[in-house]
């Protein structure tokens, strides 16, 4: 085992909740994003940045399958899985948790639901800077905004993270989710205080990549009543940072137990602190700031970087972003992946002349006489002649038969659009069928009873 | 036409601010001819104009109408320095009692006609305005709502003086979303800031480290936006009604702050006053530093080092001026007197061996020998006699005479006696202690904008912290602060039931509001918070010695304000206090609020003797409490007990003796 500076953990073992109309039955990481699954995107992001390993954390049973996936995509990053129990309980803290004996460096831990080209390295560079315990990346939201949902219409309620920021550091003052929140924000004194200014925003997006110390992970382990990570660990871990370190602490630290403090709850006793880092950082002139003591005496440090202003950034975690992120896909391949991947596979058949920013995974069969713009074709799906294909997604093994216009609508895995069917802003279940000559307009369509029969079939 | 007139530059100058914050000097002049270092605060905002180009300037009097005008026109005929291109005239303003009435007026007579400079007469600054009244041009051409740009300045806020705000700007065009005033006295653990605001705006600043020099720029649109809404008083109404009523007054507020080297700051109390005049003297202000000839356009005084500025004709023996020090023309001071951090006004006479620090004397003073001064102001012509001490924060006022061996500490002391019932203490026939409290009678005499009724004594001069001082407290509070921050992160019913019982209690309590009313309120609070009856009683017991009142009494005087408290709330806490149970809670509430308060930590003994005395407590219940108190944890408060048990246990043996007898 050589030793790194950083490990790598991708979450992957997401139930996808917030998409199911397009999701059925599959695993989230396996969601078709273009030409291929979404996990495969985290992972070239990691091999991007010269990771030759990464830990991919997935579900028990679904682990064949996405191992079977992940093998079809050109990939050279060593995947190490590591499977969790299929528990609706098992949050993400509880999952890292659950692999807390596999990490042994500082790590980063990366959703397995980003589509990113930002570069880490700044992220990494900060983290390193500062000693920081986090370092997360942050990037301004509204990949979504002019993307009309197919389906009915339902009003869409982005969720929305409140962020603190000290501007002149970069210090992570707080992070919430909006709906958390009640009518007021309360934000503490010491957060202002002989600190100048302190920005809020409302609108950035976190990127779910984080880079953290490994002494968080012993800390992690020992809070079992925390589940999820960004929800519940992050603002701890954030607002710890201004405990301080008092006198009588660090004499119970010395004198090994104290009485009355447990020592498993104190943060402070995970960090790693020598008497001669402290007097580095004393006398350093590589600090924050000059007029006070370094880092206001805080040793538990959170930073946020916020990504370019051109990166590329979204979070594969709603119905609305996939969809978003399908249809635009094309026109940001290359700056999203570069040119070595195709964005029509070998195995397609597309035999169609009239095509602009299509997506063709394998096997896909798009015949001749028609016209497809701005779409997603999945592997072994069929569009027949005489049809009219624009805005859309088709999933895997769909089928499109003669003289269709289909314009702004996610077609699920299986589906069969039947000949002579208009659809406009539909949401066609897994499986379902849609009849002859049916017209169709912001609908979702699915077939939830079938759907259970064919499962037991 | 209009294109082709000339816009000329406009300011409108408040003058009369705060007057009750300089009782008892400003009683016989207007605060805006109070000097400060020699100079009148009048004076420093002219010129401040005058160098941001202003043309045009209305000074807006209304009380000591007559002075001011005579000073300003004086000002002109002697050629002062602020006279030169720029336009003053006075408006007086008879009946205006307070800022808004002010601006309704200016409205009402129509002199304004385009953007303008608003400005109190008590600030200091050395600010250019002219980039801010471009860049509020600026504004106000994209957004026809720009009603006024503030203008703040970045400070450090570790010492209170009533003027540092906590704002939320827009990062994309500055702004105001929200503002509040922080409180003087008290310091915030945290803020309430609307939601929306966060969410309506992809980024907000906030900034907590500002200062308010009370400066605006304001469009025309501002005067009538005061005339519209009667209501507004004060320019922080102003603030407060527009963020609030936004759409529909459809108007805007902006900010400015200044850059890091201009120097801006509002002289509001005697805290501030003493704040600007180091200032001043350590040349911040520069070039509003005496040497420069601020006002009179001659050298009025030698700059020495350290800070010395000496008149010419000055008596003064070379020793005796330590640092920060500046003495006026005709001033005499005896041998072996040592003076630092002070300002000398014109003849003053200081005696022999006299110790001078931080000390403000106007003209004509006469101290005699042997003084001690610290920390004070002397008004003109007064007279020390010998031998006084005078320290933290003691106003004389004009034509004061204390006689010999005076001790005074924080008192305001007023020649002439005044009418009522504000007189304290007679010390001479020339000085009558007043009272110092500000919530007697604000709405009368407060005259301008005042903050709302936060401060309850006059701030007053004091030993300023030094810079790392505070830090050094602040850690280990905000050290304490984690550790019950911790497991509450939010406020917890019990936390919210006690702020609201003393909330209820102090407004019954300066309303002298039926008790009964009171418990009603308090029981309501119990059942929406659902505490048990033990909870509430030690939440009472502890919200009444959580009152702002027995926290900060006047004078330091606790035994004075709980006297005061229990006289009133007596029937309160006796309807919880009942049972011996009660009676214990009541006492472990005791030992919370003496953690949280020094005051009563002293005098910890007497106030269980009073409560004792009231029959809020029996003794059985004060030896049970005494005795269950942790030997190690409590070690002070058992040791000042201990006295009082001895007591108790005294005349409990006296008592079961004459039971024995009596048997």
């Amino acid at each position: 085992m050589t030793s790194t500076e950083f490990q790598a953990v991708v979450l992957a073992a997401g139930r996808g909740s917030r998409l199911p109309e397009v999701l059925g039955d599959a695993p989230k990481c396996l969601l078709p994003i273009g030409p291929h699954p979404l996990l495969w995107y985290p992972l070239t992001m990691l091999q991007r940045h010269n990771f030759s390993e990464a830990i991919v954390v997935v579900l028990e049973h679904q682990k064949v399958e996405i191992q079977q996936a992940l093998e079809r995509t050109p990939i050279k990053i060593k995947v190490d899985y590591a499977t969790i129990p299929y528990d609706s309980d098992f949050g993400t803290a509880d999952s890292l948790r659950y692999i807390y004996d596999r990490i042994k460096s500082d790590f980063l831990v990366v959703s397995c639901d980003i589509v990113s080209n930002v570069s880490l390295y700044p992220l990494i560079n900060k983290f390193r800077e500062h000693d920081a315990a986090l370092a997360l990346l942050l990037f301004k939201s509204g990949f979504e905004s002019d993307v009309v949902l197919p389906g009915p219409k339902n009003k869409h309620k982005p969720e929305r993270d409140i962020i603190g920021i000290h501007p002149d550091t970069q210090r992570l003052a707080f992070l919430l989710a909006a709906s958390d929140c009640e009518d007021t924000l309360n934000i503490q004194r010491h957060l202002l205080k002989d600190r100048g200014q302190l920005n809020v925003y409302g609108r950035l997006l976190d990127a779910h990549i984080y880079v953290l110390k490994k002494w968080v992970i012993n800390y992690l382990h020992t809070k079992e009543n925390i589940s999820t990570f960004k929800g519940e660990f992050l603002p701890h871990l954030i607002k710890k940072q201004h405990v301080k370190r008092s006198a009588k602490l660090q004499q119970d630290t010395t004198s090994e137990l104290g009485v009355n403090t447990k020592p498993g709850d104190n943060i402070l006793h995970y960090v790693p602190t020598t008497a001669l880092n402290q007097k580095i950082t004393q006398t350093s002139l590589f600090n924050d700031s000059l007029s006070h003591v370094p880092y206001h005496g805080d040793a538990v440090r959170c930073y946020a970087i916020q990504a370019p202003r051109e990166a590329i950034g979204v979070r594969v975690n709603s119905t609305l972003s996939f969809c978003a992120l399908n249809r635009k896909l094309a026109s940001i391949w290359n700056d999203l992946c570069g040119e070595s991947y195709p964005l029509i596979a070998l195995g397609a058949t597309v035999k169609s002349t009239q095509t602009k920013e299509i997506i063709v995974a394998d096997n896909a069969k798009l015949s001749e006489k028609t016209s497809l713009n701005y779409s997603v074709f999945g592997p072994n799906c069929v569009v027949n002649p005489k049809n009219i294909v624009s805005n859309s997604i088709l999933m895997s093994n769909s089928i499109v038969e003669e003289g269709c216009n289909i314009d702004n609508c996610i077609v699920g895995h299986k589906a069969h659009v039947k000949s002579g069917s208009v659809l406009k802003n539909c949401l066609i279940g897994p499986n379902y069928v849609v009849e002859e000559d049916s017209k169709n307009q912001s609908v979702h369509l699915s077939n939830a009873d079938e759907y259970m029969e064919i499962d037991i079939q | 036409m209009a294109q082709f007139e000339k816009e000329i530059v406009q300011a409108v100058l408040i003058a009369d601010n705060n007057v009750w914050n300089f009782k008892p000097l400003s009683d016989d002049n207007s605060t805006a001819l109070l000097p400060l270092v020699n100079v009148s605060m009048l004076d420093y905002a002219l010129i401040a104009l005058n160098r941001s180009g202003v043309e045009e300037v209305f000074v807006y009097a209304s009380l000591f109408l007559q002075n001011i005008r005579d000073y300003i026109k004086q000002g002109i005929e002697t050629y002062a320095s602020w006279s030169f291109k720029m336009k003053v005239q006075v408006i007086g303003g008879e009946g205006c009692r307070c800022f808004g009435d002010a601006m309704r007026d200016l409205d009402a007579k129509a002199l304004i006609r385009g953007n303008f400079i608003l400005l109190g007469a008590d600030t200091v600054t050395n600010a250019d305005l002219r980039p801010v009244l471009e860049q509020h041009k600026r504004t106000a051409k994209f957004d026809k709502g720009a009603a006024a740009t503030l203008v703040f300045k970045q400070c450090s806020n570790n010492l209170r003086t009533g003027n540092e705000l906590l704002i939320a700007l827009d990062n994309r065009n500055d702004r105001l979303h929200y503002h509040q005033r922080l409180r003087m006295n008290q310091r915030e653990t945290r803020f309430p800031i609307p939601l929306d605001i966060f969410l309506n705006n992809s980024s907000v600043a906030l900034h907590h480290n500002l200062l308010d020099p009370q400066i605006a720029i304001g469009s025309p649109s501002m005067l009538s936006l005061f005339s519209d809404n009667f209501d507004f008083q004060t320019r922080d109404d102003f603030i407060r009604g527009l963020l609030i009523n936004e759409e529909l007054l459809d108007s805007r507020i902006y900010v400015a702050l200044l850059p890091p080297t201009q120097y801006a700051h509002k002289v509001n109390n005697w805290l501030s006053y003493q704040l600007v005049s180091r200032d001043i003297i350590n040349r911040w202000a520069y070039p509003l530093v005496p040497d420069m000839g601020v006002y009179k356009l001659q050298q009025e005084y030698v700059f020495h080092k350290d800070n010395i500025y000496k008149s010419h004709d000055a008596h003064v023996p070379k020793v005796a001026l330590r640092e920060n020090v500046v003495v006026q023309t005709g001033s005499h001071v005896g041998t072996g007197t040592v003076i630092s951090n002070s300002v000398l006004g014109a003849n003053c006479r200081i005696g022999k061996n006299c110790e001078l620090s931080n000390v403000f004397l106007m003209a004509d003073v006469t101290i005699l020998d042997g003084c001690q001064l610290e920390f004070c102001v002397v008004g003109t012509g007064a007279t020390i006699n010998e031998n006084c001490i005078i320290k933290s924060g003691a106003v004389i006022g004009n034509k004061c005479v204390l006689p010999a061996k005076t001790q005074l500490a924080k008192k305001l002391v007023s020649a002439v006696k005044p009418s009522q019932e504000y007189v304290l203490e007679t010390i001479g026939p020339h000085a009558y202690i007043i009272s110092d409290s500000a919530t007697d009678d604000p709405g009368d005499s407060d005259n301008e904008d005042l903050l709302p009724q936060q401060t309850q004594c006059i701030p007053k001069m004091g030993d300023l912290p030094s810079h790392l001082q505070p830090e050094d407290s602040d850690y280990s509070s905000s050290s304490e602060e984690d550790g019950s921050r911790a497991p509450t992160p939010l406020p917890d019913d019990t936390n919210i039931f006690l702020s609201e019982v003393v909330d209820s209690l102090t407004r019954g309590f300066r309303e002298k509001s039926n008790p009964d009313f009171l418990i009603l309120e308090i029981n309501s609070s119990r059942y929406a918070y659902n505490m048990s009856l033990k909870e509430v009683n030690f939440n009472v017991v502890k919200a009444v010695f959580g009152m702002q009142s027995i926290r900060e009494p006047a004078n330091n005087n606790v035994l004075g304000a709980i006297n005061a408290a229990f006289k009133q709330l007596g029937t309160v806490v006796s309807n919880y206090i009942k049972s011996p149970d009660a009676m214990l809670d009541c006492l472990k509430a005791l030992e919370d609020v003496c953690e949280e308060n020094d005051l009563v930590r002293e005098k910890i003994s007497q106030v269980v003797h009073y409560l004792y005395d009231k029959d809020f407590v029996t003794e059985s219940a004060i030896l049970a409490w005494y005795n269950q108190l942790d030997d190690e944890e409590h070690a002070t408060l058992k040791q000042s007990l201990t006295k009082l048990v001895d007591w108790l246990n005294q005349s409990s043996e006296d008592d079961d003796e004459e039971d024995d007898e009596s048997e």
